[in-house]
């Protein structure tokens, strides 16, 4: 009996579950417009402002007829999401995706190819190497919304701690751009004055993985796919040293092995002033900043190599898709999709974005318009200018997948950096070029 | 004094000396834990709330220390008390137990520490969750302990209320409402699951049926080919079939679970045929003896089923991910709300944390009913008479 009670609750609150999550529709303001469909990645600050653009692009004449639609999707899993819905054709019209998933798309047919709406003529408005990574075989097929970099984060309580900067020195960050190494040479000389390997205590700290180790690559000139996209170039001369100095930097025990599984990360070790200088981006800044008197830290160029002062290219682009009903036409939903995406990231919406989410402009016209509170973000900007265009393949994940263990190797001694890096040269030709 | 005694008395002693240290950072934990909390509550919102509440725990430093030495000192004397009062012949075997349960504290520490690290994360202000307290990177409660996580998780923060009031939808959009459609999507699923598997293994372990070891390894078989192979060929016809985006889709394609046959089939072996034959003699149905005989003798098994059914679909992430409607948001289920938290660069640690705090509850309250049931279905079949 007490049996049947329970079965009896658990049935009514089942029900009433099925009551409550059930018909979930959303009514979504019909005003008369089509919609397009526009998935993004977007946090919710980001969202707010995205909104008020599109208002301000729906307010225009000319595209009375549309309105855009946000849709939110995680980022995490954007792909699977994306490739398994443009497979049954429940693709959006447009959307914000990784900026290493944009060949995927160009190479699976998936993504317009933005010459044939005029963006040749507007291509040399935006940042040269984010843009690269829309350019695949010879076509722009995205252009890039968001962008950003690594740049050189310091530690100046460290740097006090080692005597770099006088103690009761003001917090000027000239005095401190003044100390901080110029090149990896400068590097070597002062980084064991920041380490401390009894207090756990380091001055350089990195991750291995291929987007993080690019800015080294860059600033030693090399290139790890030709410039036609045809030839791994990993196991050049150039890359070579750059691996090489690489592993002297551990070696020297400059660097903290941050790179071993296990190991504390360079931004654990970073707020906890155990790594007195890290490569990180600008999405920690207002974190870090947020610490208070917990960091104190600033930003500088990255140390120059014999190509000078380089970095990465990370961030997102936007790919327009084809219609899934007239996948060989350049329909109307096609064009205003690609006017809104023109709209939203010109110079003066620009500006209203970076300024009010504190992110890097990736059109230059915003470059001279754009203020920042944070002078760290006038480093950035500076130093995205200096970066290298990141290597453009079908699958970036797996060319990480090749690299990362090969240049685990070199760094712990286990190989020579010639021979390592022909190999991963040699998977990478075989597996994504040829 | 015997050399026996000495060796005895000095082990007592460092025995002692381990479970004071255990006793005294145990309470001191769970007592700063607790003002935490009380300090979270009792501040507002934003930096001047975190301030406010680190105000508070920085004047209870004192507080924790005593409490903390005096819950040490009472266990301490309890212990010597029954130590002394022991008779001499018992003393090896208090030594004994003594030891076990030192382990047996340090085993339940090494568990139970990702869960407290989660529960402390829970409460650390927006880029503080990767802060080491310094000198002790074991002290990982919070010093200025905000709310502000949950508020934001649940958007009853200042900012969401906000944003609410210009789109109502937007308000829906929280953490409660994937909570509510992963309960359903789950419940529904483990439910229909055992359902399911219980009648087919009832038919493969009970029932003549042309072929039926055969047909039985065939589906073994298919147990070898990864879930993920399935994936798009399902996803295709969950479209065709018009339920994208539906609920349906998120369970409609796992319903058949070979796993649970097999499961089902092996503790359903073991019951004797007599049984059945018995019930079927006295003029019971098809349906009587598989309800009435079957099911109530399965009852472990299958609960043990439900509950592994029920993990599985809660936790299920890619499935879920590419069969949301994301247009419809109030479709979302909990793994995909999570991942929402997660950026390109930047994951929210201290949100996941708090959305994590409230995810695990139902999985704890399905294992704490369930337990019993669920030990004694993992040990079915260990032993053989």
């Amino acid at each position: 009996m007490k049996e049947k009670h329970w079965l009896i609750i658990a049935l009514i609150g089942y029900l009433a579950l099925v009551y409550v999550s059930w018909d979930s529709s959303v009514n979504v303001s019909p005003d008369g417009r089509l919609f397009l469909t526009f998935w993004h990645t977007y946090n919710d600050q980001e969202e707010q402002v995205l909104r008020s653009i599109i208002k301000k692009w729906e307010a225009l004449p000319e595209n009375a007829k549309y309105t855009v639609r946000p849709v939110r999707i995680p980022f995490e899993g954007h792909k699977e999401k994306i490739r398994t819905a443009l497979t049954v054709g429940q693709g959006p019209d447009m959307a914000r995706v990784d900026w290493s998933f944009v060949c995927e798309l160009a190479r699976k047919n998936a993504a317009i190819d933005l010459g044939l709406l005029g963006f040749d003529k507007i291509a040399d408005q935006y940042l040269k190497a984010p843009l690269k990574s829309c350019y695949v075989d010879g076509k722009y097929h995205g252009l890039p919304d968001q962008s950003n970099c690594v740049a050189f984060f310091y530690n100046r309580t460290l740097f006090k701690e080692a005597g770099l900067i006088d103690k009761n020195a003001a917090p000027d960050p000239q005095e401190y751009l003044k100390v901080l190494p110029k090149t990896w040479e400068d590097l070597k000389k002062i980084g064991p004055k920041l380490t401390n390997k009894e207090k756990g205590q380091y001055a350089f700290a990195m991750t291995n993985t291929l987007w993080w180790n690019l800015p080294f690559f860059n600033t030693f000139g090399a290139r790890i796919i030709s410039e036609d996209g045809k030839k791994c170039e990993l196991g050049s001369e150039e890359a070579i040293k750059a691996v090489e100095m690489m592993a002297e930097l551990h070696k020297e025990g400059i660097e903290a092995g941050a790179w071993r599984a296990g190991a504390i990360t360079p931004e654990q070790g970073f707020v906890n002033n155990k790594y007195a200088m890290i490569f990180m981006g600008p999405w920690n800044l207002a974190r870090f900043s947020g610490l208070g008197a917990q960091l104190d830290f600033g930003v500088g160029l990255i140390p120059a190599g014999p190509n000078g002062s380089s970095t990465n290219v990370g961030g997102t682009d936007v790919v327009i898709f084809k219609d899934r009903d007239e996948p060989e036409k350049l329909t109307e939903r096609i064009k205003f999709s690609y006017s809104f995406l023109t709209f939203f990231t010109n110079a003066q919406n620009q500006v209203e974005w970076c300024q009010k989410l504190n992110q890097i402009p990736i059109n230059m016209g915003a470059y001279d318009l754009v203020k920042f509170e944070d002078k760290n973000l006038g480093i950035f900007m500076e130093q995205m200018k200096l970066a290298g265009a990141n290597p453009v393949v079908k699958d970036f994940g797996l060319m990480e997948d090749m690299v990362n263990p090969e240049i685990e190797a070199i760094l712990s001694g286990q190989k020579q950096a010639s021979e390592a890096l022909k190999i991963a040269a040699e998977k990478i030709q075989t597996r994504l070029l040829d | 004094m015997t050399p026996k005694t000495i060796g005895r008395t000095l082990l007592f002693l460092v025995l002692m000396a381990i479970m004071i240290f255990m006793v005294f950072g145990i309470s001191g934990q769970i007592i700063k834990y607790g003002i935490m909390v009380f300090a979270a509550l009792s501040s507002g919102e934003g930096f001047a709330g975190s301030e406010n509440a680190a105000s508070i725990m920085s004047k209870a430093d004192n507080l924790i220390a005593s409490l903390s030495v005096i819950i040490t000192a009472l266990v301490s004397f309890f212990i010597v008390k029954k130590y002394i009062c022991s008779i001499e012949r018992v003393r090896w075997d208090f030594l004994r137990r003594m030891f076990l349960y030192e382990v047996l504290m340090a085993g339940v520490i090494l568990v139970l520490f990702p869960f407290f690290w989660m529960l402390c994360t829970a409460f650390k202000p927006s880029g503080q969750e990767l802060v080491l307290a310094e000198g002790n990177p074991f002290d990982i409660i919070p010093n200025s302990p905000t709310l502000d996580n949950f508020r934001r998780v649940l958007k009853i923060d200042s900012e969401s209320k906000a944003m609410g009031v210009i789109d109502p939808v937007e308000n829906k959009k929280n953490f409660g409402t994937y909570f509510l459609n992963s309960l359903l999507v789950s419940t529904t699923a483990a439910f229909l699951v055992t359902l399911f598997s219980s009648m087919a293994a009832y038919v493969f372990s009970k029932k003549p049926l042309p072929y039926k070891k055969n047909i039985f390894v065939f589906l073994l078989a298919t147990m070898m080919i990864p879930g993920m192979m399935f994936m798009v060929p399902q996803f295709f016809m969950i479209c065709k079939m018009g339920m994208f985006g539906t609920k349906w889709a998120m369970f409609l394609p796992h319903l058949a679970s070979v796993f649970g046959v097999f499961m089902l089939k092996q503790f359903m072996d073991t019951i004797p045929d007599s049984l059945l034959e018995a019930a079927q003699i006295d003029g019971a149905s098809e349906w009587q003896v598989f309800r009435v005989v079957i099911i109530p003798l399965s009852i472990p098994i299958i609960l043990t089923l439900f509950l592994l059914t029920f993990l599985s679909n809660w936790s299920n992430f890619l499935w879920q991910l590419i069969v949301t409607d994301f247009e419809n948001p109030l479709s979302i289920t909990l793994p995909v709300g999570l991942a929402l938290f997660r950026g390109q660069y930047v994951s929210e640690l201290g949100l996941i944390m708090s959305a994590s705090c409230f995810s695990i509850v139902p999985v704890a309250v399905l294992f704490l009913f369930a337990q019993r049931y669920f030990i004694e279905g993992m040990t079915q079949g260990a032993v053989k008479e």
